[in-house]
């Protein structure tokens, strides 16, 4: 093995890293102090939390108490490593996602001298850069200071080795789940035919829907303490599991089991090495692997005109609206999109299903969850949808600049696309959130009439800022579609506008508030009965009115950009 | 009517000449008249410290196949995309088909077919998409719409790939997608920035073939090329463009004469007008 060639790639897959997380170089050399700074400050902050810890502990006069501490904190080294482990692999998984429309992140440079097991290492070390190592330096920091404190040297530098190993090993299964997810999603895409666009689609939602689920069920409304220590009991019934056994020699050599230690030590090395073995053998095989081609259709051809012609819309506005809607169901990097409002959804809703009772909740808990469902998700997945959509051209913008497209057919195709998911996305959510929540008939008419007027106007105003700050490059390892600065003022513009449309209702919101006992108070006021109706048609002329003014700005930014050839984007 | 030559092809040559007739229809048969499509005029364009066109002065007639060479940098792209409304002069005026590029710009779109130097294509679409896509953004009715996308799909071999995503295409696959897109509706001037790059030999041969035939029946082309072969064979006129500046616009035989190398081939004639000509030292260098 050629370790300059190993340590020349882990430098080029740490840049692609950065590139990711949206790090700009204008250099091929970067300033080491930037590049190693976070490491140094987790190193810094850990040494520090460390001093703190021990310090607390031996204030501590209560004998008891110190003991359960002490206790607490073996638990919380034995249970390290697993935990390190969960964490790469949680980190690993996000990083592949965010590198799913990557078109340069699999392939390894076949046609330099360079063999599998090189790739293979420098990719595993690439993996590990970042957050797991940043972690990785931040908890060592912040354990062999407070070991110090608690007496528990021998046991802390352990762990800091079974960390390493850990992260190794999270980063090695990664490395073989990466090229497997590939292979085999490939296999399906290529299986289903016209309908792989569908299996992809919704088999990228599943995907994230499942990985969302484990992770709440993990993490969400979990104390650290009791996860380490729902770990390290959990790993020792687990002892056949090779990916706990260095937990498992923790503890043994906490308990000062030193054979059992050396055994479980030993084995974990050895499971590292085979793990990399197969690591090299699947990259080896499934490492050069070309995504196939999708075949669509094999008909006969036949146009038709659509029903989008009939509805009022132009040749290209509906041809646009068509290409958009395939673009966003058959381009990876973009179905992501879809699984924002899912996600948003599961949230509050596995909060609502483990919380308290329902004689616990405040009556009108369930209303405000119904609420939060029906105008959330949509109002969400418009914003993003809209201030992605113009820049989800990338290059291929040039077909814009060249064809007879007018401004007004341009803002015209692109918000309707967005409204008609955002509507779609409300529906189907005010439909679960009404069969969850059961609110009353006027929360239910409220809270969908005003999930339209919020996504009618937003949907305007986040395309508005999508068309000015369009960024059509299509840097590795995906296209970003917007400007970052140009993300964060729509995302504050749209909180804002969101709050003035919804302004009209709040006195509504109070009512319910105080009708509920929900604080106790002997305030009590009410409102007529059509109040809510009323505030409706307010917030309706209010989005009206913030939709028109920004179709305004759509359509001037559009004429601008249609004549920005000159530069890109 | 043409027939082209090396092509054996019978569905191939049948599908042209059915393109052809079409466009004559579409047309009329006028024959080009000395009648200006491209007029540029005391046109400039500077992108910061660099100035890609220097005061250009531009005729082009109708049904000309006009030629643009020049080095890397030398201002083609900048210019044809100056007449396409997508660079705004400096300086001057562009009028393409009677119609000022800055007033009007999407009328003058209309009227052309455009294939730039690095086409990207919607990849998650199949061939046969765009081009339905295409079809739909100039307006082509249905049934015309189906006639000319079965007959380019045909005449340009594609047929049996047309439903497959365009991500699996060759280069020269999407080389073709683009010409096609462009010429389907049919425009009255063609842009065409390297247009047969990646085009494999019989491709080429079809797409020049069209070229020429379409220029009977006045339809311009204005092609910017690094292959001089191409330049030699089809261009009516040839234009050599050198730093911003025009350095010598006529046929072959009026270039020839204006490098004072009468027995030559446009390749020394480039090489000696744009001053780029003694790659030797250069040749021995790398050798060392």
């Amino acid at each position: 093995m050629n370790w300059k060639n190993v340590l020349l790639l882990v430098r080029v897959d740490f840049k692609s890293y950065r590139m990711i997380r949206g790090s700009r170089f204008r250099r091929f050399r970067e300033n080491k102090l930037t590049l190693y700074g976070l490491y140094i400050a987790a190193g810094l902050i850990g040494l520090l939390a460390g001093l703190v810890i021990g310090n607390f502990y031996q204030g501590i006069s209560d004998s008891n108490l110190k003991n359960l501490f002490f206790q607490g904190a073996t638990s919380l080294f034995v249970s390290l490593p697993t935990l390190a482990l969960l964490y790469g692999l949680v980190f690993a998984q996000v990083n592949q996602i965010q590198r799913m429309g990557a078109k340069i992140s699999i392939q390894p440079l076949y046609w330099f001298p360079i063999t599998w097991t090189e790739h293979t290492l420098a990719s595993v070390l690439a993996s590990i850069i970042g957050v797991p190592l940043v972690i990785t330096i931040l908890i060592s920091a912040v354990i062999v200071v407070a070991s110090i404190f608690f007496g528990l040297v021998p046991l802390a530098v352990f762990t800091i080795l079974a960390l390493a190993a850990s992260t190794i090993i999270g980063s090695t299964t990664a490395e073989i789940l990466k090229s497997l997810q590939v292979r085999l999603t490939g296999a399906v895409t290529k299986a289903a035919g016209r309908a792989a666009v569908w299996v992809r689609l919704l088999g990228s939602i599943l995907f994230f829907l499942v990985f969302y689920l484990i992770y709440f069920s993990i993490y969400y409304n979990i104390s650290p303490i009791s996860l380490a220590e729902s770990i390290a009991s959990g790993q020792r019934a687990l002892w056949f599991i090779p990916y706990v056994w260095l937990g498992v020699a923790l503890f043994t050599f906490a308990n000062g089991l030193w054979l059992q230690t050396v055994i479980l030590s030993v084995a974990s090395l050895i499971f590292i090495y085979a793990l990399f073995v197969l690591a090299v053998r699947v990259n080896t095989r499934y490492g050069l692997y070309e995504a196939p081609s999708i075949r669509i259709s094999h008909g006969v051809y036949a146009p038709k005109a659509g029903l989008l012609g009939r509805l009022g819309f132009s040749t290209f506005e509906a041809a646009m609206i068509k290409k958009d809607f395939k673009a966003f169901t058959r381009r990876r990097e973009l179905t992501y999109i879809f699984i924002f409002p899912v996600i948003v959804v599961i949230a509050p809703l596995l909060s609502f299903m483990r919380g308290p009772s329902a004689a616990e909740v405040p009556s009108m808990f369930p209303s405000f969850l119904f609420a939060y469902v029906a105008l959330f998700p949509g109002a969400l997945m418009v914003v993003i949808l809209a201030r992605l959509i113009v820049g989800s051209e990338g290059e291929s913008v040039w077909n814009l600049y060249s064809w007879p497209v007018s401004a007004k057919s341009l803002v015209k195709a692109k918000y309707f696309f967005v409204v008609f998911f955002g509507l779609t996305v409300t529906l189907i959510c005010s439909v679960v959130g009404v069969v969850l929540t059961i609110p009353s008939v006027q929360i239910a008419i409220v809270g969908l009439v005003e999930a339209v007027f919020i996504i009618l106007s937003l949907a305007m105003v986040s395309l508005s800022f999508g068309i000015k700050g369009a960024d059509f490059r299509e840097l590795p390892p995906r296209p970003r579609m917007i400007r970052t600065l140009w993300a964060f003022v729509d995302m504050a513009v749209c909180a804002i506008l969101g709050l003035v449309i919804i302004a009209p209702l709040i006195p509504y919101v109070t009512m319910v508030i105080f009708q509920a006992g929900v604080p106790p108070s002997q305030i009590y006021f009410s409102l007529p009965p059509e109040y809510p109706f009323l505030a409706l048609l307010v917030s309706g002329v209010i989005a009206f009115l913030i939709a028109y003014g920004f179709y305004k700005v759509a359509v001037n930014s559009a004429e601008q950009l249609l004549l920005k050839a000159e530069g890109p984007g | 009517m043409l027939t082209p030559a090396g092509i054996n092809d019978n569905a191939s040559q049948i599908s042209l000449d059915r393109l052809i007739s079409r466009s004559s229809s579409f047309l009329g048969l006028e024959l080009a008249v000395q009648m200006s499509v491209v007029r540029l005029t005391g046109v400039s364009k500077r992108y910061s410290d660099v100035t890609a066109v220097d005061y250009l002065d531009l005729d082009i007639k109708k049904g000309e196949i006009f030629g643009l060479l020049g080095p890397n940098g030398s201002g083609k792209s900048t210019t044809i995309k100056m007449m396409l409304g997508l660079v705004k002069p400096d300086s001057g005026s562009v009028n393409v088909l009677d119609i000022n590029v800055e007033d009007n710009p999407i009328m003058v779109k209309r009227k052309i077919g455009y294939v730039p130097e690095s086409p990207r294509l919607y990849e998650f679409l199949t061939g046969l998409e765009f081009l339905d896509f295409t079809g739909d953004v100039y307006g082509l009715e249905l049934g015309e719409k189906k006639k000319r996308i079965d007959e380019f799909i045909k005449a340009l071999d594609l047929e049996g790939r047309e439903g497959d995503t365009i991500s699996s295409y060759s280069e020269g696959m999407k080389q073709k997608v683009v010409i096609i897109s462009a010429i389907m509706h049919r425009p009255e001037l063609l842009l065409f920035d390297e247009p047969l790059s990646s085009l494999d030999p019989k491709s080429a041969r079809i797409v020049k073939d069209l070229l020429r035939q379409l220029a009977t029946q006045g339809v311009t082309t204005i092609m910017s090329t690094h292959v001089l072969e191409i330049a030699q064979a089809m261009c009516d006129r040839i234009a050599i463009m050198y730093e911003g500046r025009l350095l010598a616009l006529g046929t072959m035989k009026e270039l020839r004469a204006k490098a004072q190398m009468p027995e030559s081939g446009l390749e020394d004639i480039f090489l000696k007008l744009t001053g780029t000509g003694d790659v030797k030292p250069i040749v021995e260098a790398l050798l060392k």
